[in-house]
């Protein structure tokens, strides 16, 4: 293990790590453009140069491995001068049209500009190499005058989607990044190239113009697109969420994410949000408050008694889950989650970056908390059959499933718990307005048994609420209250009855999940 | 404890002198303003004060020559705001030297403390202020100014545009010598970064 001084401050790496990683270990940010965590080295920008002792010239720090007894100085005069010089080039031909870029806030050239460069441009703006502007490739704007030609995009193409639609076009102060003849990206993970690119060269066609980033208040959470539960941030502001930002994960997800996970931003706020109870009368659809829908659902299931059924969902949080098999237990009646097998796709990849064929977020949670207990064959048939007297949905997917259809038809009691206006919901006899991801509290269990904290960001729209507090409802209105009060206290519950899950609590689980022993499970 | 009444002897002896002295006084202010025309008052709707060229009136968003918005939607002004009362949506223009402008900028003009940083914020100009004090409306919305109201200010033309930094700085001077002192006496140079100092 070589050991060196970075700072003045000793530290012991790993052999083969790189200054730049031994320094951020540390707690020390040193200044770069093309160094990226989840791509190789190029070492091009030139912008990380520090002074290393007994070495005659500045070494790059992304590039120089750390040798036993290195002496490394990040801030000294030499290197501050270096750091000054690099930056005061790159802002060479650069537009300062920071009040009509995106990036502005969280750009590396804006944020080092204030940190080491502070310099007056020796180049007047009418002089500037002129590039070329708004160029339209599909997700993705380009502007190849804000360009720092640091390659990131590039590799991230050739290494990541291996799909090199980008490439560097003439030479010298005249290069320019670009496409083949302007092509669209067409691949699923554009999106990850304007968050690759340090500056506002590479922008989201879907953020454009949307809202500048310091009003933005990030909310660590897990993506809800499918079973590989990546790490985004949730950007919100004012109670509306605004995009996904990936969360660097090296065991999940690097720093990546796909645009269709991207994209489900638009859900949370979406105009069909459901934001009252409701139940169907004589004439129609009518509102009901929330407790007194409580207390509706209780008498049926105290009705029905053993002659229920319940279909849990595998988009709500374990927590969720957990009330909602509380629920089950409570009246006795059939229990499942599986509409449409997804838990046999839990670990079928879709391709070979991130996405799985599994849409769900927590199919694996539903697996592990033992929610497919009954069979939906056999809560069909006994709907079917007429046997049935009360059913209650966690999730709507049985109402959008055309088999089910005749079968619920005939049970006279469907309440379904749900967070968007649909047609389908006509089948139910009862709904409750329920709060999606972004407004709970919980955690998802990804396909790699992989125990992840979601985080709510703000609250849910109208009387929604979220599906564990739903549950908790019907069980005070049945008698038999939870003990628990909030998703912590029932995560705490459910670690005591579920395997592997011993001993784990909110903070246990971390910023990065907490890995269970992976067993194939049916 | 209970309270005390105390009698206290001012020693002013009751006369009508000095109401007689106050009424002369008023007579003579009344002549004055009588013959002299010397009031301190205006006639204020139809008589209007002089106004300084640096009064902090309700805003104008300026106009290119084409007759859009000079505004590029940077969001500066609404960052700075101290009363959070501006409110901006953009979207993007044809040309690709400017790319945004805003679609949509509110004021709201009950909010607003008109403390003037959106002028010193905006990097093109594109909101001033006007030396209109003279604010009426019937409801709350009725003050929430819109972009088109804010840009067609009839008043400005008679009475000239009011705080706008770069036309009249008359901060300008001092701040070069403050920068001078700085330089000469304590061998600071702004702009430079700390260590390169």
């Amino acid at each position: 293990m070589p050991k060196c001084t970075i700072d003045g401050r000793e530290v012991e790496v790993a052999p083969g790590t790189t200054v730049i990683k031994a320094a951020l270990q540390m707690g020390i940010h040193i200044p770069h453009f093309c160094w990226h965590p989840d791509l190789s080295v190029d070492g091009n920008c030139r912008m990380c140069l520090v002074e290393v002792e007994k070495m005659p010239k500045l070494q790059i720090a992304c590039n120089t491995v750390i040798t036993d007894g290195m002496v490394v100085r990040t801030e000294s005069e030499k290197a501050a001068e270096a750091h000054r010089t690099t930056l005061e080039f790159l802002l060479l031909n650069h537009p300062i049209d920071c009040p009509v870029c995106d990036q502005a806030g969280e750009c590396y050239l804006q944020d080092q500009y204030m940190d080491h460069g502070l310099h007056d441009s020796k180049v007047e703006i009418e002089e500037k190499v002129k590039k070329r502007k708004v160029v339209d490739l599909g997700p993705i704007v380009l502007d190849a005058e804000r360009c720092v030609l640091c390659s990131r995009c590039l590799r991230y193409e050739k290494e990541v989607t291996g799909t090199n639609s980008l490439e560097f076009q003439n030479r010298g102060d005249h290069t320019q990044i670009g496409s083949f003849q302007n092509r669209p990206i067409a691949h699923a993970y554009a999106g990850n190239l304007a968050d690759v690119c340090p500056v506002g060269a590479l922008l989201s066609r879907d953020f454009r113009f949307k809202m500048r980033v310091w009003f933005l208040e990030p909310t660590e959470s897990v993506c809800p697109g499918c079973s590989t539960g990546c790490n985004v941030y949730l950007d919100h502001r004012d109670g509306e969420l605004q995009r996904f930002r990936p969360r660097r994960n090296p065991d999940v997800n690097k720093s990546w994410l796909c645009d269709p996970g991207r994209s489900l931003y638009n859900e949370v706020g979406s105009s069909a949000r459901l934001t009252g109870a409701r139940i169907k009368a004589a004439s129609g659809w009518e509102g009901i408050a929330t407790d007194e829908a409580f207390a509706v659902i209780a008498e049926k299931l105290r009705y029905a008694g053993k002659d229920a059924a319940f279909l849990a969902t595998p988009l709500a949080t374990n927590e969720e889950l957990y009330a909602f098999r509380a629920l089950a237990d409570a009246t006795g009646g059939l229990l499942d989650f599986r509409v449409g097998d997804p838990q046999k796709r839990v670990r079928e990849k879709l391709d070979e970056i991130l996405q799985h064929t599994d849409r769900n977020p927590n199919t694996q949670g539903c697996l592990d908390l033992g929610m497919g207990r009954s069979g939906v064959d056999t809560i069909l048939k006994a709907c079917a059959a007429g046997s049935l007297k009360a059913l209650v949905l966690q999730g709507p997917e049985l109402l959008r499933a055309p088999e089910a259809r005749d079968a619920i038809a005939k049970v006279p009691f469907v309440a379904v718990m749900a967070t968007h206006e649909e047609p389908l919901l006509e089948r139910a006899q009862m709904v409750l307005p329920a709060a999606m991801w972004a407004e709970t509290d919980g955690t998802f269990t990804n396909f790699q048994r992989r125990v992840q904290r979601i985080r709510r960001a703000f609250a849910a729209p109208g009387l929604a609420r979220t599906r564990f507090e739903l549950a908790a409802g019907i069980l005070k209105q049945l008698g038999k209250p939870l003990a628990a009060t909030s998703a912590r206290e029932l995560f705490v519950e459910l670690a005591k009855t579920t395997p592997d899950y011993a001993g784990l609590d909110h903070r246990g689980v971390g910023p990065m999940g907490k890995p269970l022993p992976l067993q194939e499970s049916a | 404890m209970a309270a005390r009444i105390v009698t206290v002897n001012r020693n002013v002896k009751q006369s009508f002198v000095p109401i007689l002295i106050g009424m002369l006084s008023t007579l003579k202010y009344m002549l004055r303003t009588l013959f002299k025309r010397e009031a301190a008052t205006i006639q204020f709707p139809e008589e209007k004060r002089n106004i300084s060229k640096r009064y902090r009136g309700i805003h104008i968003l300026t106009a290119r020559e084409d007759g859009t918005p000079k505004c590029v939607a940077c969001y500066m002004c609404a960052t700075v705001c101290p009363a959070e009362c501006i409110y901006i949506e953009s979207g993007e223009r044809p040309e690709k030297q400017i790319e945004k402008y805003c679609t949509r900028f509110e004021i709201d003009l009950l909010r607003c403390v008109y403390c003037g940083f959106c002028v010193d914020a905006c990097p093109e100009e594109a909101i001033i202020m006007s030396r209109e004090n003279d604010l009426v409306g019937t409801s709350r919305a009725e003050m929430i100014i819109d972009r088109d109201r804010l840009m067609a200010r009839g008043k400005v033309a008679e009475q000239g545009p009011g705080y706008r930094p770069s036309e009249h700085d008359v901060r300008r001077p001092v701040r070069i010598a403050a920068l001078e002192r700085l330089k000469t006496e304590h061998g600071i140079v702004p702009g430079m970064p700390e260590r390169a100092r």
